[in-house]
């Protein structure tokens, strides 16, 4: 018992991931509480409505409680995780839709000024030190439609729930924020 | 302001770790908005791969926000009666996947029919069989037809339940045959190598040509009629003409004398020339 729940320590989410395809409860415990800190942190910064959150939360995980046999996991080079965020992403969608008038607009970015430290920087790099001057000065509503279909992996029309904006400006957008990321890098 | 950026972050990339700080972790799990747009970018992109940064966002979200700790506890909790009335999909592990997809359903039975004539042959000679027909082994007379048996299954419309997919893939027709017929070969003859080796009766001289010869000249014929058909008509005709007589008179069948082996080398030959020259003809199932 004791090495049991050790060795649930030391397992990735891959592995847990299996043992919750057979039906390990206590591994989908370990599971959730690796990854739901995280996520809700993600879902509350693109959603202000704590309801839809805990909503799309509990239906991502009880997504995952059922088919979890169905994650084809590192074969097909996908990670647990980010398998877990397209669910949660479909389903924040998904939520929108259902009942748009409920949810705030999601959060614009504000500018900030201060000098960011040195970790920081390293971590900017995986965005690219050029790349992230260029975001930053992207247009707040250019970078939600970029940051929703590149970031978050969501379509033209899934954006266009999320963001509720309509889809034909979705596409301008996008068409618009790659150009402006073209010529900020050339 | 680009320049010095890349400048600073060459110089520090070599010091630090590539984890978060952990002021940006609480920055993040509070929501803020202050946050540099590039900055978040990067972070949620990392923390979707590094489960060291999770496990500090969540340490991070239990003191630094309440409100999202409350939620993720009363979300766990209103979860728990639903997982255990929820119905679990099957999972793709159970999933019965032991065959490739380029053999037919029918494969495994079917060999494993072949094997067993073979089997029931070297029990038929164990038998005292010999005895009664005057010294001529079962094995040998059926050994050139045998693989016939799986051949006659490998391109058959009556046999292949997924016949109408089979024969749309772009893999179908003469490529698709000679997989599966080198199969029904690699299963037929070491069973009747072996077979060959413990009754004594015959030597693989004797029978491998014509085995090969008859593969051949079915998957010729089949391009006309029909691999079942062609395999069929064949194993019929030899039966016929060849085996039942040579049992009747317990004698070697003058066809199978080492002595007609040239005559089995030409119809290996014609067999394989006609398989290649009629190769756009197998497209059809």
């Amino acid at each position: 018992m004791r090495s049991r729940r050790r060795a649930l320590d030391e397992l990735d989410e891959e592995n847990l991931l299996r043992l919750v395809a057979r039906g390990d409860r206590r591994a989908f415990d370990e599971l959730y509480s690796r990854t739901s800190p995280w996520l809700a942190v993600r879902l509350r910064r693109r959603c202000a409505d704590e309801q839809i959150v805990a909503e799309v939360m509990q239906e991502t995980y009880l997504a995952v409680w059922r088919a979890a046999g169905a994650f084809a996991g590192s074969a097909v080079g996908g990670t647990a995780v980010g398998w877990l965020w397209t669910i949660a992403a479909r389903r924040l969608v998904d939520a929108f839709r259902r009942r748009a008038h409920h949810a705030e607009p999601p959060v614009a970015a504000a500018e900030r000024a201060a000098v960011p430290a040195a970790e920081d920087e390293v971590l900017a790099k995986a965005v690219g030190g050029d790349v992230g001057d260029a975001l930053r000065q992207l247009a707040p509503e250019l970078r939600q439609v970029l940051q929703a279909m590149v970031l978050d992996g969501l379509s033209v029309r899934e954006t266009a729930v999320l963001l509720r904006l309509p889809e034909g400006t979705v596409k301008t957008r996008a068409r618009r924020a790659r150009i402006a990321m073209r010529e900020a890098l050339a | 302001m680009s320049a010095e950026r890349a400048a600073h972050s060459s110089t520090s990339s070599h010091a630090a770790s590539s984890h978060a700080s952990m002021r940006l972790i609480d920055d993040y799990a509070r929501g803020g908005t202050e946050m540099a747009a590039d900055t978040v970018w990067a972070l949620e992109a990392h923390l979707e791969t590094c489960a060291i940064c999770r496990g500090r966002l969540a340490a991070s979200v239990a003191t630094e926000a309440p409100g999202t700790a409350a939620l993720v506890d009363s979300v766990r909790a209103a979860l728990g009666p639903q997982l255990d009335t929820a119905v679990r999909m099957p999972s793709r592990r159970y999933r019965p996947s032991r065959l490739p997809a380029w053999t037919t359903s029918v494969t495994v039975p079917w060999l494993a029919m072949t094997v067993i004539v073979t089997v029931l042959a070297l029990l038929l000679a164990a038998a005292g069989a010999p005895t009664a027909a005057g010294g001529v082994a079962p094995a040998l007379l059926i050994a050139p037809v045998l693989p016939l048996c799986g051949v006659a299954a490998a391109w058959s419309r009556a046999l292949d339940p997924a016949y109408e997919l089979t024969a749309s893939t772009p893999r179908a027709g003469l490529p698709l045959l000679l997989r599966r017929t080198t199969v029904v070969l690699a299963v037929v003859l070491p069973a009747l190598l072996v077979e060959g080796w413990l009754t004594g009766a015959m030597t693989a001289a004797q029978w491998l040509l014509p085995s090969l010869a008859f593969t051949s000249t079915a998957l010729a014929l089949g391009s006309v009629v029909g691999v079942t058909r062609a395999a069929a008509g064949l194993a019929a005709a030899w039966c016929a003409v060849v085996a039942a007589p040579a049992w009747g008179a317990g004698r070697v069948p003058v066809v199978l004398r080492p002595d007609q082996l040239p005559l089995w080398g030409a119809l290996l030959v014609l067999g394989t020339g006609a398989v290649i020259a009629r190769r756009r003809a197998y497209s059809l199932l």
